[in-house]
């Protein structure tokens, strides 16, 4: 791999990098699969983007509106007993990630709406795949889908007779007696394969871009350039690794079907062997449950309490009798504070411990399954592209735990907010016989009104920061600059090993 | 001659490194599928134990509690009489009200698993398989899907399924696709056939040669994968499944064992032979199922679930200020506060009415759900032909259970069900009838009818047909086309 036949003329070294990529890039443009190779991409690139495109504009404005017409039930819901409004409760509806409409990511997989009530944590329900005929689980059409799957096999078709067919040719040996050093050889066929690639994928984007301009999509995002920035940067880097691997098996193998088959071979096990096969591995190193398992140890706590621990009913029962020692007093009815609320607050709050157990148990071990999947990317740099894609997008794990913690954080706002209000509007009662506000009395059951519901701030959902997207999928970036330099080593590895003809 | 040309390739095959290592990965694939589909089945199967195992506890708490008052009143010589609705702790148990346990007591419906469950996971790991049926609405009923990680739903399963589909035509490419361009390549065609064999022949025992070792791997893992999950080897129901799978399987491989032929035959090149045949894959096990998923989800789109909510929400706050005062809207949530005596049964009542008239008012919204799902399944049915690999998923979640239509039978009979026991405790509720100990024993009970195995044979007929034709239309361009193949080089 040494220089010396060009030393000291970077010049000449640089013009004939460029002469042997352009004749690359001109071989392969001028071959017939070229073009309808490309032209299959380009369709269903644009097609992908524009239907993405058009998906996360009719998500985004059902859920908008489905947001504000369920924040206005909540309110308008008449006049009732305080914690009958929590009973009636309110729903998130999970904001679109900013980048969606390239990579949907779990979307069709994950609930995408909870609802928040008095008593009760629920989960994300109704994943949309569970509306879909069974036919959806070959995959979404979506760019990411695209760019993770079709890109690579586009470089191998473009570039895996690159050093073999020109040995079967016998051009190899012609090239190498003009003293071309092999570094310059690998550089210059690097860059004619990448440029044809380029030139199919990027036009698709531009196109894409355009027509989603056209549509007048707005993504909205935290950092949305930046987001941008790496997602290229990720993809670029996926299809270098690619690139090179092809050269590097061309290089070294011994015929031009060799390293195609070798190659497709590599492109299966890596796109669509080892993604399912990473999921059931990561399932038995950190198991989930079932719903009926989750459910049911869920509600065993509730009743007989956690992990041991006393049963909530019991603990109830020691503070009802620390209360009314303090405040001296036999009966509940005698307390200065309303029992009923209070209880049921207190309830309310040893549910949390309860419920936080399992849904962070739940929610944790879904993110470990994740990260095994992403470390089995150091046999296939696919995992951690396809982790990074979904977390930038907005529509990964990450984004839809924030989003679940965020409704159940509204929710215990919500109930409280109800169940203070009706301990106050209760001891106002008592100490006034007589109504203040926005309450009424009905056959004994305090009645507030829509002011009383307004309390409740509506439901916002902070999106995580690019940062912590970062946090998450730092690794995965390593992960696949490591494959990207093992392999330009490799490339450079096999290409330095170049022989003119097979032994 | 053609028993020995078949013979020479056989053990040239055996022979061959490249060969023997994609027969252990296939063989080691089917294993992985098999035992990952049994895991994900297992889980299942746990979540349905679990929910059995509750709703057995609290039957049996509730049917103790009521056979002590009986003791307790017979004793006394007191008057049987009903608990209030929800409350509980009291002197009358509240098992004895037969509006609490229709509500409160859980009976599970469950879908039971075939005998070729793990060949295709299917739907199963979103759809519930096991169904807690109160007498709540059928919307609450049927509402939650099966717990999975999000991540992992999307990846999919790795099942006999996807081996068969995905991964066997790559295993079948890789080990034909330069079946008669390598002899060429080589220079070894022409020698071959200066022996009184026609081409015809010839690539007729390398194709039979390869198929029959590659397909020889395939039926030992299914029938091994049969063996190791423990399915009902006496009931002719999962012989006639496994013969269906098999059968499909067979014609999906020789689908692409004729496609290798007929690309051999009409291409220049190894090299392009691989190119064109990695080509076809792609597009017909990837790009035309997602083309078609497109297709049939956009044009008969689910109704939104967000709509869904909120449109309830809006029917729920018009029937509450028709049916309910604000004391009842209370009580509604907190039973146990409502007064045990004056107006209670008229909440009661109209509570239930309530919940009656809400449900009636959602059912044409919460239909449309199952009826577009129902009409994107025919549309795939009827686009199933532009893929072979359609043809075979189709084919396989039918064979093992996993279908759509098999779960929309379900569905229908947890709906039926919910109906005979809600009527079950709502007349007894309704007629202040006390419930027994000895009623505890004559509740209505779900038990799964099985669909009649001539209903997947029916299913899967059009899918094998097609594939047969494909098939038959693929090996006969080749055969054809392998006439007018130049054996010297132009």
């Amino acid at each position: 791999m040494s220089d010396t036949t060009m030393a000291g003329a970077p010049v000449r070294r640089a013009s004939m990098i460029r002469t042997i990529a352009s004749k690359e890039l001109k071989e392969i443009v001028r071959d017939g699969r070229f073009a309808w190779t490309a032209a299959i991409m380009a369709i269903l690139l644009i097609a992908a983007l524009v239907t993405g495109a058009e998906r996360y504009a009719g998500y985004r404005l059902t859920q908008e509106a489905s947001q504000a017409a369920s924040n206005s039930q909540f309110y308008s819901q008449g006049d009732k007993n305080p914690h009958s409004g929590a009973h009636y409760g309110n729903y998130a509806f999970k904001a679109a990630g900013p980048l969606s409409l390239f990579d949907s990511g779990i979307e069709a997989y994950a609930g995408s709406f909870v609802f928040m009530e008095a008593h009760k944590q629920n989960l994300a329900l109704s994943p949309p795949a569970g509306d879909l005929s069974a036919i959806a689980r070959f995959g979404d059409l979506n760019g990411a889908m695209i760019l993770q799957v079709l890109m690579p096999l586009l470089i191998i078709f473009l570039g895996f007779s690159t050093f073999a067919g020109e040995r079967e040719r016998g051009t190899l040996r012609q090239l190498l007696s003009m003293g071309v050093s092999k570094s310059d050889l690998l550089w210059g066929k690097a860059l004619g394969v990448g440029a044809a690639v380029a030139l199919v994928i990027v036009p698709c984007i531009v196109a894409g871009a355009v027509v989603i301009a056209f549509l007048k999509v707005t993504p909205s995002g935290d950092a949305f350039g930046a987001r941008l920035a790496l997602m290229s940067l990720a993809y670029i880097g996926y299809g270098l690794i690619f690139l090179f691997l092809t050269l590097a098996v061309s290089a070294l193998a011994s015929s031009p079907r060799t390293a195609l088959i070798g190659m497709v071979g590599f492109w299966a096990f890596c796109v669509f062997l080892m993604p399912k096969a990473a999921g059931e591995i990561s399932k038995v190193v950190h198991p989930s449950p079932s719903l009926g398992e989750f459910q049911t140890d869920m509600q065993m706590s509730r009743v007989k309490g956690l992990g041991g621990g006393p049963p909530p009913r019991a603990r109830l029962e020691i503070y009802k009798q620390q209360l009314l020692k303090k405040y001296g007093v036999k009966t509940t009815a005698e307390l200065p504070i309303y029992w009923v609320s209070t209880s049921m607050q207190k309830m309310e709050e040893m549910d949390h411990e309860i419920y936080s157990y399992y849904y962070n148990s739940l929610n944790d071990a879904y993110t470990a399954q994740r990260r095994v999947q992403d470390n089995l990317g150091v046999l296939a740099p696919v995992l951690p592209l396809s982790s990074i894609s979904m977390g930038l997008s907005g529509a990964d794990l990450l984004h839809q735990n924030t989003f679940t913690a965020a409704a159940e954080k509204q929710r215990r706002l919500m109930v409280e907010t109800m169940n203070g209000y009706l301990s106050k509007m209760a001891v106002d009662f008592n100490a006034n016989q007589a109504l203040t506000g926005n309450v009424s009395m009905e056959t004994n059951v305090l009645v507030a009104s829509e002011a009383v519901f307004k309390l409740v701030p509506p439901f916002r959902y902070e999106p995580p920061s690019l940062a912590a997207v970062m946090h998450e999928y730092g690794k995965g970036f390593a992960i696949l600059a490591a494959w990207l330099v093992g392999s330009i080593a490799l490339a450079f590895f096999t290409v330095g090993r170049l022989r003119p003809q097979t032994r | 001659m053609y028993a020995l040309i078949l013979r020479h390739e056989t053990r040239g095959l055996t022979r061959t490194p490249a060969f023997a290592f994609i027969l252990v990965l296939l063989a080691a694939a089917m294993t992985f599928g098999a035992w990952s589909a049994a895991q994900t089945l297992g889980r299942e199967h746990r979540g349905a134990q679990a929910v059995v195992a509750a709703a057995d506890k609290q039957r049996g708490k509730l049917a103790r509690d009521v056979a002590g008052y009986e003791r307790k009143i017979a004793a006394s010589g007191g008057v049987y009489e009903v608990a209030a609705f929800n409350h509980g702790g009291g002197a009358i148990p509240a098992g004895t009200n037969a509006g609490t346990v229709g509500s409160t007591a859980v009976a599970p419906a469950i879908l039971p698993q075939t005998g070729l469950s793990t060949f295709a996971v299917g739907q199963s790991d979103i759809q519930l398989s096991y169904i807690p049926v109160t007498s709540n609405s059928i919307i609450t009923v049927t509402r939650d899907s099966e717990l999975g990680n999000p991540v992992n739903l999307k990846r999919g399963a790795f099942d006999i399924s996807f081996v068969v589909i995905f991964l066997l035509p790559i295993f079948i490419l890789a080990i034909s696709y330069d079946m008669l361009s390598s002899e060429k390549e080589r220079g070894t065609l022409a020698m071959v056939l200066s022996h009184p064999i026609s081409l015809r022949k010839l690539m007729l025992s390398k194709m039979l040669s390869r198929a029959a070792i590659i397909l020889a791997v395939v039926l030992a893992a299914g029938f091994g994968s049969l063996l190791a999950v423990g399915s009902n080897l006496s009931s002719p129901d999962t012989w006639i499944r496994f013969g269906l799978w098999l059968s499909a399987t067979l014609l999906y491989s020789m689908f692409w064992f004729g496609l290798a032929v007929l690309v051999n035959s009409i291409s220049k090149n190894s090299s392009t032979n691989g190119v064109v045949l990695a080509g076809s894959w792609l597009v017909l096990v990837v790009v035309a199922p997602t083309l078609v998923s497109v297709l049939a989800t956009t044009t008969y789109p689910a109704p939104s679930r967000f709509e869904f909510i909120t449109q309830s929400r809006v029917v729920q706050t018009e029937v509450e200020k028709e049916y309910m005062k604000a004391l009842d809207k209370y009580y509604y949530d907190h039973a146990e506060f409502a007064p045990k005596s004056g107006g209670e049964a008229d909440f009661l009542a109209t509570s239930l009415a309530k919940n009656d008239a809400v449900e009636k008012a959602m059912m044409p919204l919460y239909n449309k759900f199952r009826s577009q799902l129902a009409k994107q399944d025919e549309m795939v049915a009827s686009f199933q032909f532009v893929s072979p690999a359609i043809m075979m998923q189709r084919t396989l979640n039918d064979v093992s259970g996993a279908s759509a239509a098999r779960y929309a039978h379900f569905i229908d009979q947890v709906i039926e069900f919910r109906g005979v026991w809600t009527k079950y405790f709502t007349s007894r509720f309704l007629a202040e009838k006390a419930l027994r100990s000895a009623d505890y024993r004559r509740f209505p009970k779900f038990e799964y009818r099985e669909e009649p195995v001539s209903a997947v044979i029916g299913r899967t007929a059009p899918s094998l047909i097609g594939l047969f034709a494909l098939m038959s239309v693929v090996l006969g361009a080749a055969f054809a086309a392998l006439r007018r193949y130049q054996v010297a080089s132009r």
